[in-house]
């Protein structure tokens, strides 16, 4: 028995949505309850359907498994808190995807709500007490190395990263839900101030309120529902603590490294296979590992490929369709899996890939220390 | 020193040597009893084999920048007047990575690379902390 067992097996058979951007009037479980209700109804699913349950916190003590299970009146078999950052989906998903195989669940609902721009959540703590002392705050200063690290070794330039800012946010105006809809020049990008050098602001994500919700099931039981079913091709993640501050790890090559080797085989595919990338992108540079170290280019190679509108939506690989969390909405990587959920489904209007069926979402959480990666199909 | 107003250091049981040690000036990592492996920051067990038999060794404080970010946005009011400032990945010479920042010198005359040496701000009557500066060549 192994991980190819599950391959094909569970479905992403709901996604579930609410307005994006600043929603002062509810708070970040409000929204969780609003993003469920949405999935449900995407599935057509009853709340009592519902028997697994995960709950990814948010700042200011939001999504608390408890209390967010008591307001959706729920009595699960099975499910917990998950907290993982940026990663928090995708291991929920691959949790979910492990207890519906087992039989532990028929249908698990996945929901992630915050009003963190309305909390006016900065992210400006330490990365760690022991940095404090020397300035070292916000999670995007190992991506400032880590980029840093990548001009020194292959001469990749500042103009080259603002290709994916430039890129994302011309994804964000064919999308209704994108919060970012000014377009960017590269005149626009290079004249941005520096937050942590070498990263301008534009290769920040921009905090929002709102909620995501994911429904899953067994494929079987999926063939039953609304919506068609996106399969769970492949899954894989690793932890790789103090990623940070080890060089080798900055660009997160273990780590996407050790995904990579579980996500392809479980697919049985490789990157020729995959017709669009979704990464979570908290920091652009995060985008730059996740070709390089998934293998959709080599090594170092990663500034140059992704310039000559390859990365566009009717390019060679499309990343992050939907603007990603630099443009559409940072809803900690959760947005990216329901874009993708709806490309597969066909339902993305404008900014839709054409003909795409099989799709990579790679996520990275916390201090670069999570990685995990799902490759979806319809 | 008394309006000093960055973070200080949390000092525990297990990192108080290494505090110690940067008020005397001097510059000190545990190497593990048990299987010899070098370590920074401070643990309770050896991340290499977990043994709490550990020794404090000096080190010799050299090093090279690894990486380094720029502050440009200020996230805590005791950094208010050294904006912009440094933040520095620094690769010692016996083998672990640290953060820590790079002063005495303007950010742009920083590379990744570049050889750096131990030096100690006493920061308030009871904290030192370990910073680094360019070795010119």
């Amino acid at each position: 028995m192994g991980l190819q067992d599950l391959r094909d097996q569970i479905c992403i058979v709901g996604v579930g949505d609410t307005q994006q951007g600043s929603v002062p009037t509810k708070t970040g479980d409000e929204l969780a309850i609003d993003a469920a209700r949405a999935a449900l109804q995407d599935c057509g699913l009853e709340k009592d359907d519902i028997d697994g349950l995960f709950v990814q916190p948010s700042y200011g003590r939001q999504g608390d498994y408890l209390k967010v299970g008591l307001m959706l009146g729920l009595n699960p078999r099975v499910g917990g808190a998950v907290e993982a950052s940026g990663a928090t989906g995708c291991y929920m998903i691959q949790h979910a995807a492990l207890l519906l195989h087992a039989g532990m669940a028929n249908y698990v609902l996945l929901v992630y709500g915050t009003n963190q721009k309305t909390n006016r959540n900065r992210f400006g703590g330490a990365l760690l007490e022991e940095h404090a002392p020397y300035g070292a705050f916000n999670p995007s200063l190992p991506f400032a190395f880590a980029f840093r690290r990548h001009m020194h070794l292959y001469g990749t330039t500042e103009e080259q990263l603002a290709t994916i800012a430039i890129n994302q946010r011309h994804n964000s105006l064919l999308n209704p839900k994108a919060v970012q809809k000014t377009p960017i020049s590269l005149d626009d990008y290079m004249n941005a101030r520096y937050i942590v050098a070498p990263l301008r602001m534009f290769d920040y994500c921009y905090v929002t309120d709102g909620g995501h919700a994911f429904v899953l099931t067994t494929a079987d039981r999926a063939k039953d529902l609304r919506k068609p079913p996106v399969y769970i091709r492949g899954m894989g993640r690793q932890e790789a603590f103090r990623a940070y501050e080890t060089p080798d790890l900055v660009m997160q090559s273990f780590q996407q490294e050790r995904v990579a080797k579980m996500v392809f085989p479980m697919a049985d595919m490789t990157t020729k296979d995959i017709q669009a990338l979704y990464v979570q992108d908290a920091y652009s540079p995060a985008i730059l590992a996740a070709i390089e170290n998934y293998g959709f280019c080599p090594k170092g190679e990663g500034g140059r490929w992704i310039q000559g509108g390859r990365i566009a939506i009717d390019g060679e690989l499309p990343i992050n369709a939907n603007g990603g969390q630099l443009s559409e909405t940072y809803m900690v990587g959760w947005q990216n899996t329901c874009d993708a959920v709806r490309q597969l489904r066909g339902e993305c209007g404008p900014r839709q890939i054409k003909n795409v069926e099989r799709i990579m979402c790679t996520y990275t959480g916390g201090l670069r220390e999570h990685a995990g990666a799902l490759i979806l199909r319809r | 020193m008394a309006d000093y107003t960055k973070p200080l250091p949390v000092i525990e049981p297990w990192n108080a040597p290494y505090w110690q040690a940067a008020k005397r000036h001097e510059f000190v990592a545990q190497k593990c009893r048990t299987c010899g492996y070098t370590h920074l920051p401070p643990g309770p067990a050896c991340t290499n084999c977990l043994s709490n038999d550990q020794d404090w060794i000096q080190l010799s404080g050299k090093g090279t920048i690894d990486s380094y970010g720029v502050y440009h946005q200020l996230w805590h009011p005791g950094f208010t007047d050294d904006l912009p400032y440094n933040v520095a990945l620094i690769e010692l010479a016996e083998g672990p990575q640290i953060i820590s920042q790079v002063v005495g010198c303007a950010n742009a005359e920083l590379t990744c690379g570049a050889a750096v040496e131990v030096t100690f701000d006493d920061v308030t009557s009871d904290v030192t902390l370990p910073k680094f500066r360019l070795i010119r060549s």
